[in-house]
Protein backbone atom coordinates (compact mmCIF):
# COMPACT_ATOMS: atom_id res chain seq x y z
CA UNK A 1 0.00 0.00 0.00
CA UNK A 2 1.23 3.48 -0.84
CA UNK A 3 0.74 6.01 1.91
CA UNK A 4 0.92 9.57 0.71
CA UNK A 5 1.31 12.06 3.45
CA UNK A 6 1.92 15.68 2.64
CA UNK A 7 1.61 16.84 6.23
CA UNK A 8 4.68 17.16 8.39
CA UNK A 9 2.79 17.26 11.67
CA UNK A 10 2.02 13.87 13.12
CA UNK A 11 -0.66 15.28 15.39
CA UNK A 12 -2.41 16.80 12.41
CA UNK A 13 -2.29 13.51 10.53
CA UNK A 14 -3.79 11.64 13.42
CA UNK A 15 -6.70 14.02 13.43
CA UNK A 16 -7.37 13.91 9.70
CA UNK A 17 -9.90 11.62 8.14
CA UNK A 18 -8.28 8.96 5.97
CA UNK A 19 -9.55 7.57 2.69
CA UNK A 20 -8.18 4.76 0.55
CA UNK A 21 -8.62 4.63 -3.22
CA UNK A 22 -8.21 1.22 -4.83
CA UNK A 23 -7.33 1.87 -8.46
CA UNK A 24 -8.18 -0.32 -11.42
CA UNK A 25 -4.68 -1.80 -11.40
CA UNK A 26 -5.14 -2.83 -7.78
CA UNK A 27 -2.91 -0.14 -6.30
CA UNK A 28 -4.16 1.01 -2.93
CA UNK A 29 -3.58 4.67 -2.20
CA UNK A 30 -4.32 6.03 1.24
CA UNK A 31 -4.75 9.76 1.53
CA UNK A 32 -4.57 11.06 5.03
CA UNK A 33 -4.58 14.80 4.58
CA UNK A 34 -7.64 15.18 2.45
CA UNK A 35 -10.18 17.91 2.74
CA UNK A 36 -13.05 18.75 0.44
CA UNK A 37 -14.78 16.15 -1.67
CA UNK A 38 -13.30 12.80 -2.68
CA UNK A 39 -12.78 13.84 -6.32
CA UNK A 40 -10.72 16.85 -5.25
CA UNK A 41 -8.68 14.73 -2.84
CA UNK A 42 -8.02 12.16 -5.55
CA UNK A 43 -7.01 14.78 -8.10
CA UNK A 44 -4.72 16.55 -5.67
CA UNK A 45 -2.93 13.26 -5.22
CA UNK A 46 -2.95 12.05 -8.83
CA UNK A 47 -5.06 8.98 -8.20
CA UNK A 48 -5.29 7.08 -11.50
CA UNK A 49 -8.77 6.94 -12.99
CA UNK A 50 -10.25 9.95 -11.21
CA UNK A 51 -10.39 12.84 -13.64
CA UNK A 52 -13.24 15.07 -12.47
CA UNK A 53 -13.29 16.79 -15.85
CA UNK A 54 -16.39 18.88 -15.28
CA UNK A 55 -15.20 20.21 -11.94
CA UNK A 56 -17.86 18.53 -9.84
CA UNK A 57 -21.10 19.65 -11.44
CA UNK A 58 -22.55 16.25 -12.40
CA UNK A 59 -21.76 16.45 -16.07
CA UNK A 60 -18.98 14.00 -16.91
CA UNK A 61 -19.01 11.02 -14.48
CA UNK A 62 -15.22 10.78 -14.75
CA UNK A 63 -14.91 10.50 -10.97
CA UNK A 64 -16.97 7.34 -10.64
CA UNK A 65 -16.14 5.17 -7.62
CA UNK A 66 -17.65 2.12 -5.97
CA UNK A 67 -18.00 2.32 -2.22
CA UNK A 68 -16.99 -0.74 -0.22
CA UNK A 69 -20.17 -2.46 1.03
CA UNK A 70 -19.37 -1.87 4.70
CA UNK A 71 -19.19 1.89 4.08
CA UNK A 72 -22.32 2.31 1.99
CA UNK A 73 -24.63 3.21 4.83
CA UNK A 74 -22.36 5.91 6.21
CA UNK A 75 -21.56 7.36 2.78
CA UNK A 76 -25.21 7.39 1.80
CA UNK A 77 -27.11 7.07 -1.46
CA UNK A 78 -26.61 9.29 -4.51
CA UNK A 79 -28.71 12.42 -4.77
CA UNK A 80 -31.23 12.75 -7.59
CA UNK A 81 -28.89 14.61 -10.01
CA UNK A 82 -26.08 12.19 -9.32
CA UNK A 83 -28.35 9.17 -9.75
CA UNK A 84 -29.59 10.49 -13.11
CA UNK A 85 -26.04 10.73 -14.38
CA UNK A 86 -25.03 7.35 -12.98
CA UNK A 87 -27.95 5.73 -14.78
CA UNK A 88 -26.40 6.84 -18.06
CA UNK A 89 -23.15 5.09 -17.13
CA UNK A 90 -23.26 1.57 -18.47
CA UNK A 91 -21.05 0.27 -15.69
CA UNK A 92 -22.78 1.76 -12.66
CA UNK A 93 -24.21 -0.49 -9.97
CA UNK A 94 -25.76 -0.15 -6.51
CA UNK A 95 -22.37 0.72 -4.97
CA UNK A 96 -21.65 3.48 -7.48
CA UNK A 97 -21.15 7.08 -6.47
CA UNK A 98 -19.61 10.13 -8.09
CA UNK A 99 -16.71 11.01 -5.84
CA UNK A 100 -17.28 14.73 -6.43
CA UNK A 101 -20.52 14.39 -4.51
CA UNK A 102 -18.97 12.79 -1.40
CA UNK A 103 -17.71 15.34 1.10
CA UNK A 104 -14.95 14.05 3.37
CA UNK A 105 -15.93 14.19 7.03
CA UNK A 106 -14.68 12.74 10.29
CA UNK A 107 -17.46 10.17 10.10
CA UNK A 108 -15.85 8.79 6.95
CA UNK A 109 -12.42 8.29 8.53
CA UNK A 110 -11.04 5.01 7.11
CA UNK A 111 -13.31 4.99 4.03
CA UNK A 112 -12.34 2.67 1.17
CA UNK A 113 -13.57 3.22 -2.39
CA UNK A 114 -12.73 1.45 -5.64
CA UNK A 115 -12.01 3.60 -8.67
CA UNK A 116 -14.39 2.52 -11.45
CA UNK A 117 -12.98 1.98 -14.96
CA UNK A 118 -13.51 4.99 -17.23
CA UNK B 1 -35.92 30.57 -25.35
CA UNK B 2 -32.55 31.87 -26.36
CA UNK B 3 -32.51 34.71 -28.85
CA UNK B 4 -29.26 33.36 -30.23
CA UNK B 5 -29.74 32.02 -33.73
CA UNK B 6 -29.64 28.43 -32.62
CA UNK B 7 -32.08 25.71 -33.21
CA UNK B 8 -32.30 21.98 -32.93
CA UNK B 9 -32.75 20.63 -36.47
CA UNK B 10 -33.09 17.10 -35.15
CA UNK B 11 -36.06 17.65 -32.80
CA UNK B 12 -38.72 16.45 -35.21
CA UNK B 13 -36.51 13.66 -36.54
CA UNK B 14 -36.07 12.28 -33.01
CA UNK B 15 -39.84 11.99 -32.64
CA UNK B 16 -39.90 9.77 -35.75
CA UNK B 17 -37.28 7.33 -34.56
CA UNK B 18 -33.84 6.81 -33.08
CA UNK B 19 -32.03 7.02 -36.44
CA UNK B 20 -31.85 9.50 -39.28
CA UNK B 21 -30.92 7.61 -42.44
CA UNK B 22 -29.15 10.16 -44.58
CA UNK B 23 -26.10 10.43 -46.83
CA UNK B 24 -22.75 12.16 -46.91
CA UNK B 25 -20.26 12.10 -49.76
CA UNK B 26 -22.79 10.05 -51.71
CA UNK B 27 -22.70 7.21 -49.18
CA UNK B 28 -25.46 6.19 -46.76
CA UNK B 29 -24.92 7.20 -43.12
CA UNK B 30 -27.20 6.23 -40.23
CA UNK B 31 -27.15 9.05 -37.69
CA UNK B 32 -27.87 8.01 -34.11
CA UNK B 33 -29.94 10.76 -32.51
CA UNK B 34 -30.85 10.04 -28.88
CA UNK B 35 -28.49 10.76 -26.00
CA UNK B 36 -28.58 7.31 -24.43
CA UNK B 37 -28.12 5.57 -27.78
CA UNK B 38 -25.26 7.89 -28.73
CA UNK B 39 -23.46 7.30 -25.44
CA UNK B 40 -23.86 3.55 -25.76
CA UNK B 41 -22.62 3.47 -29.35
CA UNK B 42 -19.67 5.75 -28.52
CA UNK B 43 -18.44 3.13 -26.07
CA UNK B 44 -18.96 0.17 -28.38
CA UNK B 45 -15.80 0.45 -30.46
CA UNK B 46 -15.97 -3.14 -31.65
CA UNK B 47 -19.26 -2.57 -33.48
CA UNK B 48 -18.61 1.08 -34.32
CA UNK B 49 -14.94 1.40 -35.14
CA UNK B 50 -12.67 4.44 -35.42
CA UNK B 51 -10.12 2.44 -37.43
CA UNK B 52 -11.15 4.43 -40.48
CA UNK B 53 -8.52 6.87 -41.75
CA UNK B 54 -10.00 10.13 -43.09
CA UNK B 55 -13.55 8.95 -42.37
CA UNK B 56 -14.03 9.68 -38.67
CA UNK B 57 -14.87 13.29 -39.51
CA UNK B 58 -17.98 13.65 -41.66
CA UNK B 59 -17.66 14.68 -44.48
CA UNK B 60 -14.55 12.60 -45.13
CA UNK B 61 -11.17 14.30 -45.37
CA UNK B 62 -8.98 12.47 -47.92
CA UNK B 63 -8.71 15.65 -49.94
CA UNK B 64 -7.89 17.83 -46.94
CA UNK B 65 -4.90 16.09 -45.37
CA UNK B 66 -2.29 13.52 -46.25
CA UNK B 67 -2.15 11.51 -43.02
CA UNK B 68 -4.38 9.54 -40.65
CA UNK B 69 -5.09 11.53 -37.49
CA UNK B 70 -3.87 10.12 -34.18
CA UNK B 71 -5.04 8.96 -31.76
CA UNK B 72 -8.63 9.53 -32.92
CA UNK B 73 -8.60 7.36 -36.03
CA UNK B 74 -7.65 4.15 -34.26
CA UNK B 75 -9.29 1.63 -31.92
CA UNK B 76 -8.18 0.13 -28.61
CA UNK B 77 -5.74 -1.31 -27.77
CA UNK B 78 -3.63 0.75 -30.22
CA UNK B 79 -5.68 3.85 -29.47
CA UNK B 80 -5.03 3.55 -25.75
CA UNK B 81 -1.29 3.40 -26.33
CA UNK B 82 -1.27 6.26 -28.84
CA UNK B 83 -3.38 8.41 -26.55
CA UNK B 84 -1.07 7.85 -23.59
CA UNK B 85 1.77 9.42 -25.57
CA UNK B 86 0.14 12.85 -25.62
CA UNK B 87 -2.15 12.67 -22.58
CA UNK B 88 0.35 14.31 -20.18
CA UNK B 89 0.66 17.31 -22.49
CA UNK B 90 -3.10 17.65 -22.78
CA UNK B 91 -3.51 17.54 -19.00
CA UNK B 92 -1.30 20.60 -18.48
CA UNK B 93 -4.35 22.85 -18.14
CA UNK B 94 -4.91 21.29 -14.71
CA UNK B 95 -1.73 22.99 -13.43
CA UNK B 96 -2.14 26.27 -11.49
CA UNK B 97 0.65 28.04 -13.44
CA UNK B 98 -1.07 27.21 -16.70
CA UNK B 99 -4.38 28.48 -15.35
CA UNK B 100 -2.77 31.74 -14.24
CA UNK B 101 -1.33 32.23 -17.73
CA UNK B 102 -4.76 31.70 -19.26
CA UNK B 103 -6.26 34.27 -16.90
CA UNK B 104 -3.59 36.78 -17.91
CA UNK B 105 -4.18 36.15 -21.60
CA UNK B 106 -7.93 36.58 -21.42
CA UNK B 107 -7.67 39.66 -19.21
CA UNK B 108 -5.32 41.20 -21.75
CA UNK B 109 -7.55 40.33 -24.70
CA UNK B 110 -10.72 41.67 -23.10
CA UNK B 111 -8.94 44.86 -22.11
CA UNK B 112 -7.66 45.37 -25.67
CA UNK B 113 -11.12 44.75 -27.05
CA UNK B 114 -12.89 47.17 -24.79
CA UNK B 115 -10.68 50.01 -25.97
CA UNK B 116 -12.18 49.62 -29.47
CA UNK B 117 -15.54 50.86 -30.69
CA UNK B 118 -16.48 47.38 -31.79
CA UNK B 119 -14.88 44.01 -32.39
CA UNK B 120 -15.51 41.31 -34.97
CA UNK B 121 -15.57 38.56 -32.39
CA UNK B 122 -14.80 35.61 -34.68
CA UNK B 123 -11.61 36.86 -36.30
CA UNK B 124 -10.49 39.54 -33.84
CA UNK B 125 -11.23 37.85 -30.53
CA UNK B 126 -12.05 34.14 -30.64
CA UNK B 127 -9.50 33.13 -33.32
CA UNK B 128 -6.54 34.94 -31.71
CA UNK B 129 -7.63 33.71 -28.29
CA UNK B 130 -7.77 30.10 -29.50
CA UNK B 131 -4.42 30.36 -31.27
CA UNK B 132 -2.57 32.11 -28.48
CA UNK B 133 -3.99 29.70 -25.90
CA UNK B 134 -2.92 26.76 -28.05
CA UNK B 135 0.70 27.87 -27.78
CA UNK B 136 0.40 27.21 -24.03
CA UNK B 137 -0.95 23.72 -24.61
CA UNK B 138 1.71 22.85 -27.15
CA UNK B 139 4.50 24.50 -25.16
CA UNK B 140 5.75 26.67 -28.01
CA UNK B 141 6.58 30.41 -28.12
CA UNK B 142 3.46 32.59 -28.18
CA UNK B 143 4.78 34.28 -31.32
CA UNK B 144 3.94 31.08 -33.26
CA UNK B 145 0.28 32.02 -32.90
CA UNK B 146 0.75 34.77 -35.48
CA UNK B 147 1.26 32.11 -38.14
CA UNK B 148 -1.67 30.02 -36.95
CA UNK B 149 -4.04 33.00 -36.91
CA UNK B 150 -3.32 33.58 -40.60
CA UNK B 151 -4.70 30.11 -41.37
CA UNK B 152 -8.17 31.37 -40.48
CA UNK B 153 -11.01 29.78 -38.50
CA UNK B 154 -10.85 26.48 -40.40
CA UNK B 155 -7.42 25.07 -40.88
CA UNK B 156 -8.35 22.49 -43.50
CA UNK B 157 -11.08 24.16 -45.55
CA UNK B 158 -13.39 27.19 -45.42
CA UNK B 159 -16.91 25.85 -45.89
CA UNK B 160 -17.18 24.45 -49.39
CA UNK B 161 -14.12 26.42 -50.47
CA UNK B 162 -10.77 25.09 -51.63
CA UNK B 163 -8.73 22.84 -49.40
CA UNK B 164 -5.80 24.36 -47.52
CA UNK B 165 -4.46 21.70 -45.19
CA UNK B 166 -1.08 21.56 -46.93
CA UNK B 167 0.13 24.81 -45.38
CA UNK B 168 -0.50 23.51 -41.89
CA UNK B 169 1.14 20.18 -42.66
CA UNK B 170 4.20 21.98 -44.02
CA UNK B 171 4.33 24.10 -40.87
CA UNK B 172 4.16 20.99 -38.69
CA UNK B 173 6.96 19.23 -40.55
CA UNK B 174 9.15 22.28 -39.96
CA UNK B 175 8.02 22.52 -36.33
CA UNK B 176 9.28 19.01 -35.62
CA UNK B 177 12.69 20.21 -36.81
CA UNK B 178 12.59 23.52 -34.89
CA UNK B 179 11.19 22.05 -31.67
CA UNK B 180 14.56 21.51 -30.00
CA UNK B 181 14.86 25.32 -29.77
CA UNK B 182 11.61 25.65 -27.82
CA UNK B 183 10.88 24.92 -24.19
CA UNK B 184 11.57 21.45 -22.88
CA UNK B 185 8.91 18.82 -23.46
CA UNK B 186 6.95 20.83 -25.98
CA UNK B 187 4.36 18.93 -28.01
CA UNK B 188 6.59 18.51 -31.05
CA UNK B 189 9.72 17.43 -29.17
CA UNK B 190 7.65 14.97 -27.14
CA UNK B 191 6.44 13.38 -30.35
CA UNK B 192 10.00 13.33 -31.75
CA UNK B 193 11.07 11.30 -28.73
CA UNK B 194 7.93 9.22 -28.23
CA UNK B 195 7.90 5.49 -28.80
CA UNK B 196 5.07 3.17 -29.75
CA UNK B 197 5.57 -0.51 -28.98
CA UNK B 198 9.32 -0.13 -28.75
CA UNK B 199 9.94 2.03 -31.82
CA UNK B 200 9.99 5.75 -32.52
CA UNK B 201 6.87 7.21 -34.10
CA UNK B 202 6.98 7.45 -37.89
CA UNK B 203 6.87 10.87 -39.56
CA UNK B 204 3.29 10.19 -40.67
CA UNK B 205 2.22 9.27 -37.14
CA UNK B 206 3.80 12.44 -35.72
CA UNK B 207 2.13 14.51 -38.41
CA UNK B 208 -1.17 12.76 -37.67
CA UNK B 209 -0.96 13.81 -34.02
CA UNK B 210 -0.10 17.38 -34.97
CA UNK B 211 -2.83 17.50 -37.60
CA UNK B 212 -5.45 16.66 -35.00
CA UNK B 213 -4.03 19.12 -32.48
CA UNK B 214 -4.50 21.97 -34.96
CA UNK B 215 -7.72 20.89 -36.65
CA UNK B 216 -9.60 19.41 -33.70
CA UNK B 217 -9.76 22.25 -31.23
CA UNK B 218 -9.97 25.19 -33.56
CA UNK B 219 -13.41 26.11 -34.89
CA UNK B 220 -14.92 24.20 -31.97
CA UNK B 221 -13.40 26.57 -29.41
CA UNK B 222 -14.00 29.60 -31.63
CA UNK B 223 -17.67 28.71 -32.11
CA UNK B 224 -18.23 28.23 -28.39
CA UNK B 225 -16.49 31.47 -27.43
CA UNK B 226 -18.64 33.39 -29.93
CA UNK B 227 -21.79 31.73 -28.68
CA UNK B 228 -20.99 32.80 -25.12
CA UNK B 229 -20.36 36.41 -26.13
CA UNK B 230 -23.54 36.56 -28.21
CA UNK B 231 -25.59 34.99 -25.44
CA UNK B 232 -24.48 37.56 -22.89
CA UNK B 233 -25.21 40.33 -25.39
CA UNK B 234 -28.79 39.08 -25.71
CA UNK B 235 -29.14 38.04 -22.05
CA UNK B 236 -27.49 40.64 -19.81
CA UNK B 237 -29.41 39.06 -16.93
CA UNK B 238 -27.31 35.91 -17.27
CA UNK B 239 -24.06 37.90 -17.16
CA UNK B 240 -25.37 39.63 -14.06
CA UNK B 241 -26.34 36.35 -12.46
CA UNK B 242 -22.91 34.85 -13.07
CA UNK B 243 -21.36 37.96 -11.57
CA UNK B 244 -23.42 37.49 -8.42
CA UNK B 245 -23.06 33.71 -8.33
CA UNK B 246 -19.48 32.94 -9.44
CA UNK B 247 -19.84 29.43 -8.06
CA UNK B 248 -21.94 28.72 -11.15
CA UNK B 249 -19.00 29.13 -13.53
CA UNK B 250 -18.30 25.39 -13.94
CA UNK B 251 -21.98 24.60 -14.37
CA UNK B 252 -22.46 27.43 -16.83
CA UNK B 253 -19.39 26.35 -18.77
CA UNK B 254 -20.82 22.88 -19.26
CA UNK B 255 -24.15 24.34 -20.31
CA UNK B 256 -22.59 26.61 -22.93
CA UNK B 257 -20.65 23.67 -24.31
CA UNK B 258 -23.83 21.58 -24.46
CA UNK B 259 -25.76 24.33 -26.15
CA UNK B 260 -23.00 25.13 -28.63
CA UNK B 261 -22.12 21.50 -29.42
CA UNK B 262 -19.59 22.87 -31.91
CA UNK B 263 -18.89 19.48 -33.47
CA UNK B 264 -22.23 18.35 -34.90
CA UNK B 265 -21.33 14.69 -35.19
CA UNK B 266 -18.57 12.18 -35.78
CA UNK B 267 -18.31 9.02 -37.83
CA UNK B 268 -17.74 5.40 -36.96
CA UNK B 269 -17.23 2.57 -39.40
CA UNK B 270 -19.06 -0.75 -39.06
CA UNK B 271 -16.52 -3.54 -39.65
CA UNK B 272 -19.38 -6.00 -40.29
CA UNK B 273 -22.99 -5.86 -41.48
CA UNK B 274 -24.90 -4.39 -38.55
CA UNK B 275 -28.45 -3.43 -37.70
CA UNK B 276 -28.59 -0.13 -35.82
CA UNK B 277 -32.01 0.48 -34.27
CA UNK B 278 -33.67 -0.98 -37.34
CA UNK B 279 -31.36 0.58 -39.93
CA UNK B 280 -29.31 -1.90 -41.90
CA UNK B 281 -25.67 -0.82 -42.19
CA UNK B 282 -23.40 -2.79 -44.49
CA UNK B 283 -19.81 -3.62 -43.63
CA UNK B 284 -17.45 -0.68 -44.21
CA UNK B 285 -20.31 1.85 -44.16
CA UNK B 286 -20.51 4.66 -41.62
CA UNK B 287 -22.83 5.51 -38.82
CA UNK B 288 -22.73 8.90 -37.11
CA UNK B 289 -22.84 9.76 -33.44
CA UNK B 290 -24.87 12.94 -33.56
CA UNK B 291 -23.72 14.95 -30.57
CA UNK B 292 -25.86 17.93 -31.64
CA UNK B 293 -29.04 15.90 -31.54
CA UNK B 294 -28.14 14.01 -28.35
CA UNK B 295 -27.47 17.24 -26.47
CA UNK B 296 -31.00 18.47 -27.19
CA UNK B 297 -32.73 15.19 -26.37
CA UNK B 298 -35.75 16.28 -24.32
CA UNK B 299 -36.11 12.85 -22.75
CA UNK B 300 -32.93 13.72 -20.83
CA UNK B 301 -32.65 17.53 -20.82
CA UNK B 302 -35.57 19.61 -19.57
CA UNK B 303 -36.30 22.39 -22.08
CA UNK B 304 -33.06 21.75 -23.97
CA UNK B 305 -33.32 24.84 -26.18
CA UNK B 306 -32.94 27.04 -23.09
CA UNK B 307 -29.55 27.96 -21.71
CA UNK B 308 -29.72 27.37 -17.97
CA UNK B 309 -26.57 28.43 -16.18
CA UNK B 310 -27.34 26.09 -13.29
CA UNK B 311 -28.37 23.02 -15.30
CA UNK B 312 -27.48 19.99 -13.22
CA UNK B 313 -27.03 17.19 -14.02
CA UNK B 314 -25.82 17.98 -17.50
CA UNK B 315 -24.69 14.73 -19.10
CA UNK B 316 -23.92 16.31 -22.46
CA UNK B 317 -21.69 14.68 -25.03
CA UNK B 318 -20.25 17.81 -26.63
CA UNK B 319 -16.77 16.49 -25.83
CA UNK B 320 -17.72 13.01 -27.03
CA UNK B 321 -17.94 10.00 -24.78
CA UNK B 322 -16.00 6.83 -24.09
CA UNK B 323 -12.41 6.08 -25.11
CA UNK B 324 -12.27 8.93 -27.61
CA UNK B 325 -13.51 11.67 -25.28
CA UNK B 326 -11.94 14.92 -26.46
CA UNK B 327 -8.26 15.09 -25.49
CA UNK B 328 -8.42 18.87 -25.55
CA UNK B 329 -11.37 19.09 -23.20
CA UNK B 330 -9.36 20.26 -20.15
CA UNK B 331 -7.87 23.06 -22.26
CA UNK B 332 -11.24 24.00 -23.79
CA UNK B 333 -12.93 23.96 -20.39
CA UNK B 334 -10.24 26.20 -18.97
CA UNK B 335 -10.65 28.72 -21.79
CA UNK B 336 -14.41 28.78 -21.30
CA UNK B 337 -14.36 29.00 -17.51
CA UNK B 338 -11.68 31.68 -17.55
CA UNK B 339 -13.57 33.64 -20.17
CA UNK B 340 -16.76 33.48 -18.09
CA UNK B 341 -14.96 34.63 -14.96
CA UNK B 342 -13.11 37.45 -16.66
CA UNK B 343 -16.21 38.70 -18.44
CA UNK B 344 -17.97 39.01 -15.10
CA UNK B 345 -14.98 40.81 -13.62
CA UNK B 346 -14.13 43.17 -16.45
CA UNK B 347 -17.22 43.73 -18.56
CA UNK B 348 -20.44 45.46 -17.54
CA UNK B 349 -22.37 44.50 -20.66
CA UNK B 350 -21.97 43.37 -24.24
CA UNK B 351 -23.72 45.12 -27.12
CA UNK B 352 -24.78 43.05 -30.11
CA UNK B 353 -24.23 45.02 -33.31
CA UNK B 354 -24.64 42.43 -36.04
CA UNK B 355 -24.08 38.77 -36.74
CA UNK B 356 -24.07 36.38 -39.65
CA UNK B 357 -24.89 32.83 -38.64
CA UNK B 358 -22.78 29.94 -39.88
CA UNK B 359 -25.06 27.32 -41.38
CA UNK B 360 -24.20 23.69 -42.05
CA UNK B 361 -26.31 22.53 -44.98
CA UNK B 362 -26.68 18.84 -45.69
CA UNK B 363 -29.13 16.70 -47.65
CA UNK B 364 -31.49 16.26 -44.69
CA UNK B 365 -30.90 19.12 -42.28
CA UNK B 366 -29.56 22.63 -41.84
CA UNK B 367 -27.87 23.49 -38.60
CA UNK B 368 -26.81 26.89 -37.36
CA UNK B 369 -23.38 26.41 -35.81
CA UNK B 370 -22.29 29.73 -34.31
CA UNK B 371 -21.27 32.67 -36.49
CA UNK B 372 -19.44 33.45 -39.70
CA UNK B 373 -19.07 36.96 -38.30
CA UNK B 374 -20.19 38.62 -35.09
CA UNK B 375 -19.87 42.32 -34.46
CA UNK B 376 -19.99 43.26 -30.77
CA UNK B 377 -19.00 45.97 -28.35
CA UNK B 378 -17.67 44.94 -24.95
CA UNK B 379 -18.44 47.67 -22.42
CA UNK B 380 -15.92 47.94 -19.59
CA UNK B 381 -17.09 47.96 -16.00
Amino acid sequence: MFVRNKSTLNERIENMAKVTFVTESGEEIMENDGTGNLMEIARQNDVDGIIGACGGVCSCATCHVRVKPEWMERVGRPGEDEQDLLELEGRADERSRLSCQIEMTDELDGLVVEVAPL
Amino acid sequence: MSKCPYHDPFAEKRTKGPILETEFDGDPVAMILGLKDVRKAARDWKTFSSDAPFRVPIPREENLRSVRQFPIESDPPEHTEYRKIVEPAFNRPNEPEYQARMTGLIQEMISETTSCQSVEAVSEFALPLQSRALTYLLGVPESEAQTWIKWGVHVLRDGDGPTKGKEMEHYCKEAFKRSSRWEENNFFSLLNEATFRGRLLTDDEKLGFANLAFAGGRDTVINTVCLILAHFAHHPDDLERLRKEPELVNCAGEEFVRFATPLTHIGRKCPADTEVHGAKVKADQLISLCWASANFDDTVFDKPTEIRLDRKPNPHVAFGNGAHTCLGAPHARLIIRTLLTQLTELVSSITFLSGQPKIEKTVDYERVNSFESLQLRLNLK
